[in-house]
């Protein structure tokens, strides 16, 4: 069942520089997947290359001056770029749930971690304080929090970036939702850390059905964890598919290059072939944005590349590639 | 860090404070190239004569002994005398006192009661009309001199409108001073339940209390605008919104943390008025400390003005102690 569609999503930076020009920084162009339930999507690309904006834009969270210049975002056949600014708020931390990066700033750092949890049960969900307590205790001990109870009481300083980062998922899973979105949820934590995390959201995915995108550049993330990938550059997704199929074929030019350029296969022996400045959205050529930068790179690249289906859902957006 | 613990290291920082402030101000009005022996002695002085004025202030001794001796006297309370008056600094500190702190408090109360609200709304909604009033205000406040303001205001309300009485000390000079109970008339007036000098009070209150309040809220609503700012775009209040908490509950948490170095600004703010206020006391004729203040330096009344300074000292580490006070049991990572 698809949970989420997006549908040819573009967002544009629209600001004026110093010299009262007005200038337009496409973020986004033409941003399309979609995720089932049950199912864990893993975003990638190098910083800027929209992952996060993607995942703001279909939330409503975007703020001037970036704009949402058109598209649509499907979660359950509703669209949420269309919706109201109630309906959506709504929806935000009930249906969809976000876990950020820098979970420990992301805290209120004037309420204890039970009061937050305890608030955002009731804002969505109504009930008891009592109900949401439970609840929320409940939660706290269901992601191998210890002392659960007496954890409720402690205030955002006092805990780990681990520790935070848990707290963070547990207010992201109190009202049930159905899309949990993570945004570098692992950044800043250190390794054996990051794995218990992101065990901890791949079990939750299995164990009660709902779908999940993971923002990430770590494409050993996306290898261990995710089910679906798709790789973002310039605000385009240039190649999609099960994780499986794109690592062991991968087709664009820059997911050749990206996935060459880790350090495992650095250590391989490949060679690193990630070059060049990351794109100008300001002025993005004509046709492929990747032409500057790619090692295959020909005359017909100025011209708009096909989405090229390659079977099992792999598809890619380049003019090299064969069907 | 516990309340008992937190006042107790303030307490000894005080003691090494308060000998540096001193120190400096008593080595300050000796190097102020003022010599008071003259002005005592008088015009008619033998040279005999201003000697023995000289020995019996013991300004013929070495700076060091002077030093020694005044801070032996303050140590037990004695802060001189003023040579102008004859009478004991302490008493006239604390006669006036009152008056000053009733002026000041009021207009940083009513300077906050403007500023915060009118801050935050700024904040709230940047770069609308209400915002770029609030700073052509602000910009006002700062840039007006106060003299000059208190001068315009009794031009203006006295003079030409005639709705304020003369700026002509703290009550009609038909009036005789209530009991002393607080110090400030407007309150000792209702607690002796007259009406009539509390009314008088409250009007004489009027025009300075406005001019010190608009002196405050400038930099009130520029600070709370700023920190409205700054928590509006931290992670927290963006991820309040990702949660899709009720709009109301985001500003009240934006509320609850700005509240903190508000109360703090405010309070560096409160000493840093005093100096506001003498001029307005002088303006209005109001018989407080800064006026008192302003004259002792002037006629190089050492005493006083030594006497003074102290005095401001600690107000102020009163007042940054309330603050600590007020942070300790609001701000979970101060404990």
């Amino acid at each position: 069942m698809t949970l989420l569609r997006v549908e040819d999503l573009h967002t544009h930076f629209i600001a004026r520089n110093l010299d009262n020009e007005i200038q337009v920084a496409k973020a986004l162009n033409g941003v399309s997947f979609s995720l089932d339930a049950g199912r864990i999507l893993g975003l990638v690309g190098e910083t800027g290359a929209g992952k996060s904006l993607t995942a703001t834009s279909i939330m409503g969270l975007l703020r001037p001056p970036a704009r949402i210049m058109g598209g649509r975002a499907l979660f359950q056949g509703q669209d949420l770029l269309a919706m109201p600014d109630d309906d959506l708020n709504a929806l935000r931390g009930r249906d969809i749930a976000l876990v950020v990066q820098s979970p420990k700033s992301s805290l209120d750092p004037l309420s204890r971690i039970g009061d937050q949890l305890i608030r955002i049960r009731r804002a969505h969900r109504g009930g008891s304080v009592a109900e949401a307590r439970d609840k929320a205790i409940a939660m706290l001990g269901s992601l191998g929090i210890p002392d659960p109870a007496r954890r409720m009481r402690a205030w955002p300083h006092e805990l780990s970036g681990g520790m935070a980062q848990r707290v963070l998922i547990a207010l992201a899973l109190m009202n049930e939702p159905q899309l949990l979105i993570a945004d570098e949820p692992t950044t800043g934590l250190d390794v054996t850390v990051q794995a218990q995390i992101l065990d901890l959201l791949r079990d939750l995915v299995r164990r009660t059905g709902i779908g999940a995108m993971i923002i990430t550049h770590d494409l050993g993330v996306v290898a261990h964890y995710c089910d679906e990938m798709a790789v973002m550059y310039a605000g385009a997704i240039v190649e999609s598919g099960p994780v499986r199929q794109v690592f062991r074929r991968p087709t664009h030019p820059y997911t050749v290059n990206l996935i060459g350029a880790t350090p495992e296969r650095l250590r391989l022996g490949a060679t690193r072939t990630v070059g060049g400045p990351p794109p100008n959205l300001r002025a993005l050529p004509p046709g492929c944005p990747y032409q500057d930068r790619c090692p295959q790179a020909g005359a017909d690249c100025t011209t708009i590349p096909p989405d090229v289906a390659l079977g099992e859902g792999h598809v890619a957006r380049c003019h090299r590639v064969a069907a | 860090m516990p309340i008992g613990r937190m006042l107790a290291r303030r307490l000894v920082l005080v003691v090494p404070l308060l000998f540096v402030i001193l120190l400096g101000t008593f080595m300050l009005v000796r190097l102020s190239g003022q010599d008071p022996v003259g002005l005592l002695a008088g015009p008619t002085a033998t040279a005999a004569e201003i000697e023995l004025v000289r020995a019996s202030l013991a300004l013929d001794q070495p700076i060091w002994v002077q030093f020694g001796v005044y801070l032996g006297k303050v140590v037990q309370g004695d802060l001189g005398a003023s040579w102008l008056s004859n009478r004991p600094v302490l008493a006239e500190i604390l006669d006036r006192a009152p008056a000053t702190l009733e002026l000041m408090l009021w207009g940083v109360f009513i300077g906050a009661g403007i500023g915060i609200p009118v801050g935050l709304r700024a904040a709230f909604r940047p770069d609308r009309s209400f915002d770029q009033f609030s700073r052509f205000f602000s910009l006002l406040g700062f840039s007006v001199p106060t003299y000059w303001l208190g001068l315009i205001m009794l031009f203006v309300f006295f003079y030409l409108l005639e709705w304020a009485p003369p700026g002509m000390g703290r009550i009609s000079l038909f009036l005789e001073p209530p009991p002393r109970v607080t110090g400030s008339y407007l309150i000792d007036g209702l607690i002796a339940a007259d009406w009539e000098l509390a009314a008088s009070a409250a009007s004489q209150l009027i025009l300075p209390v406005i001019c010190v309040a608009i002196i405050a809220a400038a930099p009130i609503i520029k600070q709370t605008r700023a920190i409205a700012l700054e928590v509006l775009a931290s992670d927290y209040i963006r991820y309040a919104r990702a949660q899709g908490l009720p709009k109301r509950e985001i500003r009240a948490m934006a509320l609850r943390n700005s509240a903190t170095p508000i109360v703090t600004f405010i309070g560096t703010e409160i000493t840093g008025l005093v100096g506001t206020t003498s001029l307005i006391e002088y303006v209005f004729a109001w018989g407080g400390l800064g006026q008192y203040g302003l004259s002792a330096i002037i006629a190089g009344d050492f005493a006083a003005v030594q006497g003074y300074v102290l005095m401001l000292a600690l107000f102020s580490v009163l007042v940054f102690l309330i603050v600590d006070i007020y942070v300790t049991l609001t701000e979970p990572r101060a404990a």
